[in-house]
């Protein structure tokens, strides 16, 4: 019997070894996080370029990425086309020359017409435009229950005097006005960091975000602390935030919008980004977006600094000067390409002729305004400082300073381990 | 009499404890499968012991929707074609490589055999590149016989160490009276060797399957995460989207790929325990 399963083992080898085929002709490879909704989506914007040229597409998906990214490059097969996950990763490719310029791809002056130069600029290293944006998130948003709101008499702030006029209201009134939920398994702190940052950005503005994003200033300089501190003095006090910081601790960031929508409602206010409303819809069925929930933007704090927009938006670089990802770039750049993508996950155009009937809702339509209006649009900062600040440190000092710890050694700790992450900035030395 | 039934019960306590606390993750899972998203997400799984007998709160919906995704009859198929061939090829050339390290008399064994052992503690995530490397000037890269060659690499040094221990265990008579009447070394093996190792061979192939298919890491850098050829834990990972949405999806796709290592391993443990104690006790 043993000899059988040894001369099966040995057939099935040969067969398979010679049997199956390695990268044909036509084919193409893409690579990305995606899973769930966002891959289906992607999915439906690849079958009609499959349709329409014939090439076949294989969609590799990881959660993590980078790893498998590196261990292909460096055994040198890289995925032709990759959808990278942070600007930082991109500026490094592209130094490396791993990355394919798309300025020798793409017809440059179409995409000048269609895209705002802010967008060129983000995806420009050096003199080369190393990746495509297709889709935009915002993250400076909101959400309530306008029913809620209504009921109670309650309104929307458009500044942050109004927003604290709001607060002391609610607290008055014997309810909790935030909501928030740190916790997301290994990357658990990050909706706390993008709380900083964008109170980073409406109290210090554009230019010293930047400064802090790429560490020319110290973590433990005067505005970074106070961004720590505005954010803390709603974490951390149970009068601010439902469950008091041992909640906002333990709750999943894709629970944290459900105490809105509880009968009767827990808390009243969740700064989260526009993804969050799949979790909404998803946890809460029969909420209606408009109805039961909206968004009103994160109100300015000084006023020279106005309402800027943080966001994140899922980019596409070429690895491979294939003739297949030459057509399939040039298929992504087009608005009838990334009409599927935002219409499928009700993520936000870039490209200034997608039409915006191919929207979900009226909130993702007023979130697109929202985008093109903003004067000053920033990535998350976290995601473009070393990976061991952005997705290390300072998550963990965000839960440290929730939890209790003392501001000044918090912030003392994520500077030393900047200074060692960093390779530039001013505050390096 | 009462003297030793004393401590028995305590022993026995102990033991349905640790049992239950080895349990209890597992239980939680099985109800949190069974149970619709958003009850999940707003409530723990323990709470449906207020009202054990309300069959509402249980939903096959999760397990539906994980079923009806497109591509896991392929993934199935792509898991099995991995973990047979994962399997039984490091546990056959194991089988050879123990029985000529452990039964013949030749020059340098003992290195050799040292070698392999000494290959435990290599930690595979370094072995990545550079057989990636290999693997792209063979072409083997997205192959199935590429993984396969792969994983028995990964498994060899702890299959020869297992069943080396018990070929050395078995009585040296034995096989000194095979010889005497006439057996050739293949006979040996074939007729002696293998027969008396079933417990041994059984809880390898157990191991061996277990790792093959419940691995993702080493799938994942020698396959690639393609539809074609990905295996169940790649299929079920893209269940989620990137910032966690569907989680609930995982618990019941956790159960249905459960379903084999369990047939698995129900099917030999007979022989499980007897083989973990192979090897331990000499002559």
């Amino acid at each position: 019997m043993k000899k059988g399963l040894f001369a099966l083992a040995l057939m099935v080898l040969v067969v398979l070894t010679f049997g199956s085929t390695v990268m044909a002709e036509g084919k193409l490879t893409v690579m990305g996080v995606w899973g769930g909704q966002e891959l289906d989506a992607f999915m439906k914007v690849v079958e009609s370029f499959e349709k329409a040229s014939g090439i076949d597409v294989q969609f590799e998906g990881t959660r993590d990425l980078p790893t498998l990214l590196t261990t292909r490059l460096e055994a040198g097969n890289p995925p032709d086309v990759v959808a990278l996950t942070g600007l930082g990763m991109m500026k490094d490719l592209a130094k490396s020359g791993n990355l394919v310029d798309l300025t020798g791809v793409l017809d440059m002056e179409t995409l000048k017409e269609d895209y705002n130069q802010t967008w060129i600029d983000l995806a420009t290293y050096k003199d080369g435009m190393y990746g495509l944006y297709i889709s935009a998130d915002i993250k400076s948003l909101v959400w309530y229950n306008p029913k809620e709101f209504a009921a109670k008499g309650y309104e929307v702030p458009s500044t942050w005097e109004e927003l604290e006029t709001l607060t002391d209201k609610m607290v008055a009134n014997g309810d909790t006005p935030w909501s928030i939920g740190l916790e997301s398994g290994a990357a658990s702190g990050w909706p706390g960091t993008d709380w900083i940052e964008d109170i980073m950005l409406r109290t210090a503005g554009p230019e010293v975000y930047d400064q802090w994003v790429n560490h020319d200033i110290s973590w433990t300089d005067e505005r970074v602390r106070r961004a720590f501190e505005i954010f803390g003095k709603i974490a951390r006090d149970p009068k601010l935030v439902w469950g008091g910081p041992t909640a906002v601790l333990a709750t999943n960031f894709g629970d944290a919008a459900n105490p809105l929508f509880a009968e009767p409602a827990q808390a009243y206010m969740h700064r989260q980004a526009s993804f969050i409303t799949s979790f909404i819809k998803e946890n809460n069925p029969g909420v209606v977006a408009g109805e039961d929930f909206d968004f009103f933007p994160f109100p300015s704090i000084e006023e020279e600094f106005g309402t800027p927009v943080l966001g994140a938006a899922d980019m596409i670089s070429m690895m491979n000067d294939t003739p297949e990802a030459r057509a399939f770039m040039n298929y992504l750049a087009t608005p009838g390409a990334q009409m599927i993508w935002v219409g499928e996950l009700g993520k936000i155009g870039i490209n200034k002729r997608i039409n915006p009937n191919v929207y979900p809702d009226d909130i993702t339509r007023k979130m697109a305004k929202a985008l093109q209006n903003a004067s000053v649009f920033r990535f998350d900062g976290s995601d473009s400082m070393p990976a061991a600040v952005g997705s290390g440190a300072f998550w963990q000092g965000v839960l440290d300073y929730v939890g209790g710890q003392d501001l000044d050694s918090v912030l003392e700790y994520i500077e030393d381990i900047a200074d060692e992450s960093y390779t530039t900035g001013k505050a390096t030395d | 009499m009462s003297r030793k039934i004393l401590p028995r019960v305590i022993l026995n306590v102990v033991i349905i404890g640790f049992m239950f606390i080895w349990f209890l993750p597992t239980l939680g899972l099985l109800i949190t499968s069974f149970r619709p998203a958003e009850e999940v997400s707003s409530t723990g799984w323990w709470t449906v012991f207020n009202s054990p007998l309300k069959f509402t709160q249980f939903t096959t919906e999760n397990y539906r929707e994980v079923l009806k995704k497109g591509g896991m009859s392929t993934a199935f198929k792509n898991s099995f074609i991995i973990a047979i061939g994962g399997t039984l090829i490091p546990v056959a050339v194991a089988a050879f490589a123990a029985f000529g390290l452990s039964r013949l008399h030749f020059k340098g064994r003992g290195l050799i055999y040292g070698i392999i052992i000494s290959l435990l503690v290599v930690p595979l995530q370094m072995t990545f590149i550079p057989i990636l490397k290999i693997y792209n000037t063979l072409n083997l890269s997205g192959t199935f016989a590429g993984l396969w060659l792969a994983h028995t690499g990964y498994g060899l040094p702890f299959a020869v160490f297992m069943l080396h221990n018990f070929f050395q265990s078995l009585p040296d008579d034995l096989f000194e009276a095979a010889y005497i009447d006439g057996a050739s070394i293949w006979t040996v093996f074939y007729r002696l060797a293998l027969p008396l190792s079933v417990p041994a061979l059984a809880s390898l192939v157990i191991f061996q399957f277990l790792w093959v298919w419940n691995d993702l890491l080493v799938a994942l850098i020698y396959l690639g995460g393609f539809k074609d050829v990905a295996p169940l834990t790649m299929r079920l990972s893209s269940l989620v989207g990137s910032y966690g949405q569907n989680w609930h999806l995982l618990t019941s796709a956790a159960f249905i790929s459960m379903v084999v290592p369990l047939i698995i391993f129900f099917s030999l443990q007979r022989y499980f325990v007897r083989g973990i104690l192979a090897g331990s006790v000499k002559g």
